[in-house]
This record gives structure tokens, C-alpha cells and sequence, in this order.
């Protein structure tokens, strides 16, 4: 009995995997005290501001900064004419496409960056920026993404004029990035001709932004006489800014450093490169001393990363039983003016062929076409892994669709399509193998919490009441993620492979300090992290420090976004964790004077097997790795792991959602959210439950206010928060959720990664309980947002 | 965006004399509140300026008016304009046509239709008052013109513009000022 407390209580104290350990993040957040790019402020350190273009489509005839530069204070005025002489007016995208860094000669969206002026403070800057004369001449402008390969329509990127081949394989029109497609054509065609069953849906997936908290920034400061740069940074991932700025810069790896701060939220906002790092750089480099460049919410919102913005046209084909044969999608993708999507170089749609989901699907072919339009680029994972979101949208949009053509009910064809759990690992028709996957008892366990067969007749009780002045929506949502970008052999980012990796160092006490190339912005890193080291290396993560995004210190990792933190991320801590214990196995085995192989591994330290009265504990271990270690061992106690793995990871979860309707106004509340997570193993529930809340939330936001619309003539309207709709406590409804345990086979501590599946999976949830509220009607389809306005004509186009 | 308005006023004086009003560039723009003719280039173009207050911000709006017909005989006025805001910030263009035509021997009709394309700032900040309360700023420029045509018919002297709109209470200035640069620079361009 004491020895199962004392036991215990170590437990306890480790605050290992598993644990509901608090964040460590928070004592500085919630007091105000963390550091954000910001905060940043340097000695002798000047503000640059962007000049922008009015107009979605203009030549620039003369750009006149004569009157700009003469304003006191005001230390410089940049152009692309600036910019040229050192060969960084345009710069690469990640996407294989170029962007320009300062218009050159032409702006080809609303917003675009025309000049940057450098003064003494912001307030200088801004009103410098005013006395910058652009004379614009205005030409037409594409919004349409379905009309930007019309025949005579207006060229938008005359700089790749006569280039017919772009990053992705043949253009076949001047306003043409890329066609991209996988499965077999042919045998998804003969499905759909021999199929007794087939549905098709149109629909549109609407640009939207992450708007995180903190808009994107950053200091950059060049120190002349060392040649060395610095630059604090709004980056989920520095080390790969490093790798451009070296190529963009000319400057060596070694002499620049890229820090991230805390960061403000990211949800993919914070992955790409954008002008303002660039002009930043330059100007410190040009003027010598130091240069802060700070986005405003309106240029947040419409010049920095958007996502979304996918056209797409689900066709299935089925037995009418409802059993699907065959899959076929296309998509028209708006990336506007410039490709400057964040994906994988060898996936221009991303992780888009995920799509045929949950189920067995045994035939299925897609093909995306990316365009370039006058809007601005982007394209990014907002809190997704690359085109999950849309992916998973088509898939569980359209087995809703097949469900009201076939009359089955919504959880039944679900059930009857379902990929078992003895078919994994399992191949999908698009070339991926899904690790592991248990989707028949996640639903059933959903259903049985909300009582769905009392809901459905609740519905059909309303549905026969004329005079019922609302409409009730169920929603069923049971998706597959595809995280952890990703293996080497299919994933790179500019030539690098998307390893991740982890450094740990005992100290002689030891705590330890442990650094990783990922990079946390809300995830809890410094908690989570910790708590694997605890488990594998068995020192108390209270005492471990979690170190990111500091490019001088942590290794090369490839950053934080489309879930890859614990797929890849955390399987580099638990290898490195798991190095510690093997060194320390040994340092124990030689303090006690016995073979290695005679000890086990005991939560925090080793005991002989078969006597555990003979123990070493790590603290001990650690003390000895710097003054007694086995002869022809090096001192320390340290490790280093490079994780590339072997396979993606593949959450999955079960959504359900009830709406209620108000016929006569649109109003829509929302009844109940229940969200069952499989995310593999779970290393804090209590931060799990977190992400799952704030995706959740993210979902609610998109599938029921955000968008970026433009008219016609390329304004975009949705460029501040009056407009762009951010859900506060007051709109966000109440959550459930639950969860059921299903490892990664592949993983090394059995971990899926979780803070996108909720986005990933209400949104078509909330979108399938809309659609369903209206189903009876007929409607198979309307797209989002679900504002109260769009729900109202809906009601009105049917005559409620 | 693009507001595309189409008007018809009636007025209580003889074609020739609703002509009279139509056809100086600068007297029409005297019914616009903060409308400046500010140079005649020539006997078609037109350099003017346009001053709105945005809630707490002023901006102004300076640009170039091409008169492309303006034909006494068909009573027809046809106007270009182009500008843009000092700030770099917001663009705007105008197509405006106009036409007075003879109802009776002391009446006649004013009928006006007008494009105007707006970008950058003010249209992604103002998109959603433009059309009604563009509307709205319509009918006092209307007013004005009316006023003016009384007067004339009266040989009272004419009011000043300006001042009917500075009698609105703050908001519904603002809106209502806030729609006014955009009108008009239909006429100041």
C-alpha cells in the first residue's frame, strides 16, 4: 500500500503524459507580460509603413516620393525602382510562383504593397505615406475565378508571359497556375456510367482569414559591422524564413538569426513570407539601424494569407443501397494574383485528396485548377492541415446529398460506408494510407449522448406542424484528417525535407532545457512538450524548460501549422527523451555496478529487476553523467533527434449539431454541439479540451459569418471587424465534447496532433445540420456564411 | 463598387433656363456641399477638388472633369471624371449624363443617370451605406437645384447650399457626408 502511494506520488510529481498539467504559458498571458514582435523595441529603431494600391488592377505610370521624403522625421521611401539593384523587388513564393515584394510597374490587387516609407515612429511613417503620389492607370479586373481563363480575359500576370510550363506542370492559360489531379480517371468514369445512383453538388468554400489576434510583423536589425541580421518575427516557422531570407539576402545562414516571439494565434496566417518582412530588412540593412514593420487589422485581413476560396463540384456514385462506388471532384482554385499558397512544394491543392473521407470509397479521381484572379494570394491552412478543410467539406457534404436522394437516413449511410477497423491500414483510391481509424463505435457513441432517434422525431413532429415558426437542423459529421506534414519523400518545403526535431540538455540538477523546431502560438508547447520528456526521460516537467523559435538555438525544424507539432514534432522530443533514458540506463547500470540489461525503467529512475531496492533515480543519474560516467563514455547527458516520419497521422472524429431556425427572421441558434475527438494517444486532456473549444469556435466563426467577398471592381469588403465576423463569448455556444482512443501505429508515442479536427469537422457539420433544416424542401445545397440574412432568403426564397 | 443612380426632377422653369442650370460646370457644383471647381483647364476639362468628412477624418478627394458633350441644342450634358483622394488611399471615377427636356412652356424635367466606380478605402469601409444613403444625398442635391431653379424663376436670391446640410444633427451628417464625396465627385471629380 505505501509503496503504491509513494509510487504515486512520483507519478504525480513527474506530471507526465496523460496529466491535466496547467499551462505554463498562461502565468505570463493572462497577466499581460508576454513578448510579442511588438514589444520589440531597440535602441535607434525606426517604423516603415506600406504604401497601398487603391485599385485591384492598375499600371503605375509615376510613383513621385519627393514630397514623402522631405517630410521631417522620415528617413526613407522604398520602391520597387529601390528594390531593384539588389535584386529583391520580387521575391519567391513558397508555392514556386514569384510575388512582388513592391509593385513593380503594376499592382494586380487591392492593397498591394506600392512603397514603404521609413521614419522616426509610426505615427511619421503614416502620415508620409500620404505624401507618396502614385498615378494609377486602372484596367480590368477578374474577381470571377470561374471566368479568369475566359477567352480575352484581362491578364493579370503579363510577367509570366510566354512561360507555358509554371512550378506545377503545364499552364493552359496566361491566367492558369496549375492543374493538378489524382485516381484513375477512367475507372471512376466507368463507376459513374455503370452506377444505378449518382448525385452532383456545386459548391463554394468562401475566402476567409484566420485574423489572428496579433496581425504580422517584425524587427529587423542589420548590425553593419558584424555583417549579422536579426529578425523577431511573427513566423510558425523561423527556420524557414531563415532559409529564404539567406537566399533572398545573399547573407550566409550562419550570420542571420530569426526569432519568434510569443506569437498572437497563427492558424496559418503566420507561415508564409510577406512583403513587409522583406522592405523591413532591407531598410535596416540599407539605413543601418533597426526597422519595425507592424500590420494594421485591414491589412491583416486583406494582404496577408487567406484561405479557402475553392470552387468545388462533388459528384458520387452508389448502389441504392446507398453503398458508394465511385468519387469525382473538381475544383476551381482562386489563389489570387500571385500562387503564394502555403503547401508542401509537391502538393499544389495540398492534402486535398483526402476527400474520400471516412469511407470506403473504391474508385476516385480529382482535379484542382488554380488561377490567378485580382485579389490577393494566400491560400493558407487556417487551423487545417493543407486543404483538409475543403476536403472534408466536399466529402461530408456530399454523402448528406447522396443520403437525401437515396431517402436513407444521414448516420445510417454513414454507417453502411464506413472504413472498418480491420481494413486499416488502409489504402485509399487517391495513394494514401490511413495509420489507423475505429469510426463505427465513435458515431454510435455519439448518437446514444444526444438520443438522435428522439431528435429525428422531434424534427418530423415539427416538420408536420405548418404553423412551427422554426426549422430544426441535424448535423452529422464523421471526418478524417490527414495531419503531420509530412514524410521526405512527398514532403518538402523548398527542397527541405518537413522533418521536425528536438534538443534536449540535462543539467548536473537535472532540470533541463529542451528546444524543438516547431513553434508554438497557443498550442502549449512548453507544457505538452514537457510532459513527454517527463514520461520518456523520467525528470519532472516542472523542471524541464521548452525553448522555440530562437533559429541561433533550437535546430532546424520545419515549424507549426497543419497539425504537424505532435506528429512530428513530438515524436522528435519522445525519441530525443528516450536517447536521455538509454544514456542514463547506462551511467545507472555502472553507479550500481550491474549490466544495463539488468535494469528496468521506473518512472523516474532504474531499479535492478527483481530488487528495487537497488535504484538509481535520475537525479542521481544526471549528477553522475558529469563526474562518473563508464569508462569510454562522453560526459553529459544530452540528445539530439531528427523525426521524419515514416507516415501521416490520421484524426478522426464524430460531430453532431442541432440548429434551430426562426423562420421568419433567419435567426439561428445553435441547440447543441457535441464533438467526439479520436486524436490517438492523449498527452493533456485539459489542453486538448482547449484546442477543441477554440476550433470549435474557429469552425462556428466560418461556417456562420466569416468571408472576404469583393465586387466587381476588386474592393474587398470585408476588411474590418465590422465586417469580418470574429465570434466573442457572447455568440460562441456551448460545447461538449468526448473523445475515444484509437494510436498511431506509426508514432512513437501513438499521438495524432488535435487542434485542427475541430475546425476541420463542425464546419461541415454546421453546414450539414443548415442544410438539413431545409432538406424536406428540397434544398441539397446553399453556401456559407450562415449569416441570420443569407438563412432569412432562404426562408423566403421557400416561401416560409 | 459600383453605384449606378438614375434621377428625374422636375423643374418650374422653361427648358433653355434648365439648361442654363445644367450647363456650368461650376454653378452645378456649387450645389454639391465641399465640391470645388478649383481651375478651367479648358473649355472641357475641369480640375476640382472635393472635401468630405469621414466621421472624425477629412478626407479630400482631387480630381480632373472632361466635359465629352455638352450640347445646347439636344439640351444633353455628358461628363467624365476621374480622381482620387490626396491620402493615395481611396480612387473614384464617374460616367454622368444629363439631359433637360421641356415639359411645357415654363416647366421642364431634369433627368440625370450617373456611374460611379469606387475603390479602395471608402469603398471597402463604406460598402454597406453607399447605396441608400447615396440615396438619400441625391434628394438634397436636388433640392438644391430646385432651389436654385425658384430662384431664378423668382429672381429672389438664390440659398446657400452649404448651409442646409450643416442644419442635419452629427450622425446623419456624417452618413449623409460620407456618401456626399462620393456623389460628389461626380461633380467635382
Amino acid at each position: 500500500m505505501d509503496q503504491t502511494v509513494e509510487k504515486s506520488g512520483r507519478l504525480e510529481k513527474l506530471e507526465g503524459i496523460g496529466c491535466a498539467r496547467h499551462r505554463r504559458e498562461d502565468p505570463r498571458f493572462i497577466q499581460g507580460k508576454g513578448t510579442y514582435v511588438d514589444d520589440v523595441k531597440l535602441p535607434g529603431m525606426l517604423f516603415g509603413v506600406m504604401v497601398r494600391s487603391p485599385y485591384a488592377h492598375a499600371r503605375i505610370t509615376s510613383i513621385d516620393t519627393s514630397k514623402a521624403k522631405a517630410h521631417p522625421g522620415v528617413h526613407a521611401v522604398l520602391t520597387a525602382e529601390d528594390l531593384k539593384p539588389l535584386k529583391l523587388h520580387w521575391m519567391p513564393t513558397l508555392a514556386g510562383d514569384v510575388q512582388a515584394v513592391l509593385a513593380d510597374g503594376r499592382v494586380s490587387f487591392q492593397n498591394q504593397e506600392v512603397a514603404f516609407v521609413v521614419a522616426d515612429d509610426r505615427y511619421v511613417a503614416e502620415d508620409a505615406a500620404e505624401l507618396v503620389e502614385v498615378q494609377y492607370e486602372e484596367l480590368p479586373v477578374i474577381v470571377d475565378p470561374l471566368h479568369s481563363m475566359d477567352a480575352g480575359a484581362p491578364v493579370i500576370r503579363p510577367d509570366l508571359d510566354g512561360k507555358d510550363v509554371g512550378a506545377h506542370g503545364r499552364r493552359r492559360h496566361y491566367n492558369h497556375i496549375f492543374n493538378w489531379h489524382v485516381g484513375d480517371k477512367d475507372k471512376t468514369d466507368r463507376a459513374f456510367a455503370d452506377a444505378p445512383v449518382t448525385v452532383k453538388q456545386d459548391m463554394f468554400y468562401p475566402r476567409v482569414h484566420p485574423c489572428p489576434l496579433e496581425t504580422c510583423g517584425s524587427v529587423a536589425s542589420f548590425d553593419p559591422v558584424r555583417g549579422e541580421l536579426t529578425v523577431w518575427i511573427t513566423s510558425q516557422a523561423p527556420h524557414v524564413v531563415r532559409t529564404v531570407v539567406g537566399l533572398l539576402s545573399s547573407i550566409p545562414e550562419s550570420k542571420i538569426r530569426i526569432i519568434s516571439p510569443d506569437i498572437g494565434g497563427g492558424f496559418g496566417n503566420k507561415v508564409g513570407v510577406y512583403p513587409g518582412y522583406v522592405t523591413s530588412i532591407v531598410a535596416s540593412i540599407v539605413l543601418g539601424r533597426p526597422v519595425k514593420w507592424i500590420e494594421s487589422r485591414s491589412e491583416n485581413l486583406t494582404t496577408t494569407a487567406f484561405a479557402r476560396d475553392y470552387w468545388m463540384t462533388g459528384e458520387l456514385a452508389a448502389n441504392e443501397d446507398g453503398k458508394i462506388r465511385a468519387l469525382r471532384v473538381n475544383v476551381v482554385a482562386d489563389h489570387g494574383a500571385f500562387d503564394a499558397c502555403a503547401d508542401p512544394t509537391k502538393w499544389p491543392a495540398g492534402m486535398f485528396h483526402v476527400c474520400t473521407g471516412s469511407y470506403d470509397i473504391p474508385n476516385a479521381y480529382v482535379s484542382v485548377d488554380g488561377v490567378y484572379t485580382n485579389k490577393f494570394p494566400g491560400g493558407v491552412a487556417y487551423r487545417c492541415s493543407f486543404r483538409v478543410t475543403e476536403a472534408v467539406y466536399l466529402i461530408e457534404r456530399m454523402i448528406d446529398v447522396l443520403a437525401q436522394k437515396l431517402g436513407v437516413d444521414k448516420a445510417e449511410i454513414r454507417r453502411r460506408n464506413f472504413i472498418k477497423a480491420e481494413q486499416f491500414p488502409y489504402h485509399t483510391p487517391l495513394g494514401l494510407e490511413f495509420d489507423s481509424g475505429n469510426y463505427g463505435p465513435a458515431l454510435e457513441k455519439v448518437l446514444k449522448a444526444v438520443d438522435y432517434e428522439a431528435l429525428r422525431a422531434e424534427q418530423a413532429q415539427k416538420r408536420a406542424d405548418p404553423n412551427c415558426p422554426t426549422l430544426m437542423g441535424i448535423g452529422i459529421c464523421t471526418f478524417t484528417e490527414i495531419v503531420g506534414a509530412g514524410p521526405s519523400k512527398s514532403c518538402d518545403i523548398l527542397g527541405i525535407g518537413m522533418f521536425d526535431s528536438c534538443e534536449i540538455r540535462v543539467h548536473p540538477d537535472s532540470s533541463a532545457i529542451a528546444r524543438m523546431g516547431t513553434m508554438t502560438q497557443g498550442q502549449g508547447h512548453q507544457t505538452t512538450y514537457a510532459q513527454i520528456i517527463a514520461t520518456e526521460a523520467g525528470i519532472p516537467a516542472s523542471g524541464i524548460m521548452v525553448e522555440e523559435g530562437d533559429t541561433s538555438t533550437a535546430p532546424y525544424g520545419l515549424g507549426t501549422y497543419g497539425s504537424r507539432s505532435t506528429p512530428v514534432g513530438a515524436a522528435a522530443v519522445a525519441r530525443a527523451a528516450r536517447k536521455i533514458r538509454e544514456k542514463a540506463r547506462k551511467i545507472a547500470a555502472h553507479l550500481l555496478e550491474v549490466s544495463a540489461d539488468d535494469l528496468e525503467f521506473d518512472l523516474d529512475g532504474f531499479n535492478v529487476k527483481g530488487d528495487p531496492s537497488k535504484a538509481k533515480s535520475m537525479k542521481e543519474i544526471a549528477w553522475a553523467a558529469y563526474n562518473n560516467v563508464p569508462e569510454g563514455m562522453e560526459m553529459g547527458l544530452e540528445a539530439v533527434d531528427y523525426y521524419d516520419p515514416p507516415n501521416f497521422t490520421f484524426p478522426f472524429g464524430a460531430y453532431f449539431c442541432v440548429l434551430d431556425i426562426t423562420k421568419k427572421t433567419g435567426e439561428t441558434k445553435v441547440r447543441r454541439f457535441y464533438a467526439l475527438d479520436d486524436c490517438g494517444t492523449r498527452i493533456n486532456p485539459m489542453i486538448i479540451e482547449g484546442q477543441i473549444h477554440g476550433g470549435l469556435t474557429e469552425g462556428f466563426a466560418v461556417a456562420m459569418g466569416q468571408e472576404l467577398p469583393y465586387d466587381e471592381q476588386g474592393n474587398v469588403l470585408g476588411a474590418t471587424l465590422m465586417d469580418y465576423f470574429v465570434p466573442t463569448a457572447v455568440e460562441t455556444p456551448h460545447w461538449e465534447t468526448d473523445f475515444t482512443v484509437t494510436p498511431s501505429p506509426h508514432h512513437p508515442i501513438g499521438a495524432k496532433g488535435v487542434a485542427e479536427s475541430p475546425h476541420v469537422g463542425s464546419i461541415p457539420c454546421f453546414s450539414n445540420a443548415m442544410i438539413d433544416a431545409f432538406s424536406h424542401l428540397g434544398v441539397t445545397h446553399f453556401n456559407m456564411p450562415y449569416n441570420n440574412w443569407k438563412v432569412w432568403k432562404q426562408a423566403q426564397a421557400l416561401g416560409l | 463598387m459600383k453605384i449606378e443612380l438614375e434621377k428625374t426632377l422636375a423643374l418650374p422653369v422653361n427648358a433653355a433656363t434648365g439648361w442654363s442650370l445644367v450647363e456650368n460646370i461650376e454653378d452645378i457644383a456649387a450645389c454639391m456641399p465641399g465640391a470645388k471647381i478649383a481651375e478651367r483647364v479648358d473649355d472641357t476639362h475641369y480640375k476640382g477638388t472635393m472635401t468630405v468628412k469621414l466621421g472624425p477624418a477629412t478626407v479630400v478627394f482631387r480630381g480632373e472633369l472632361q466635359v465629352v458633350a455638352a450640347d445646347p441644342a439636344t439640351k444633353f450634358l455628358h461628363v467624365l471624371g476621374k480622381g482620387a483622394d490626396t491620402t493615395g488611399g481611396s480612387g473614384a471615377s464617374l460616367d454622368l449624363t444629363a439631359r433637360v427636356q421641356e415639359t411645357g412652356a415654363q416647366t421642364c424635367e431634369l433627368s440625370g443617370r450617373s456611374e460611379v466606380n469606387v475603390t479602395g478605402k471608402v469603398a471597402a469601409f463604406g460598402a454597406r451605406l453607399m447605396n441608400t444613403v447615396t440615396d438619400q444625398l441625391l434628394k438634397i442635391f436636388f433640392a438644391n437645384v430646385l432651389a436654385k431653379a425658384e430662384a431664378l424663376q423668382t429672381s429672389a436670391p438664390p440659398p446657400v447650399a452649404a448651409a442646409k446640410l450643416n442644419a442635419f444633427a452629427f450622425l446623419w451628417g456624417m452618413l449623409k457626408d460620407f456618401v456626399c464625396g462620393l456623389f460628389g465627385r461626380m461633380k467635382a471629380g
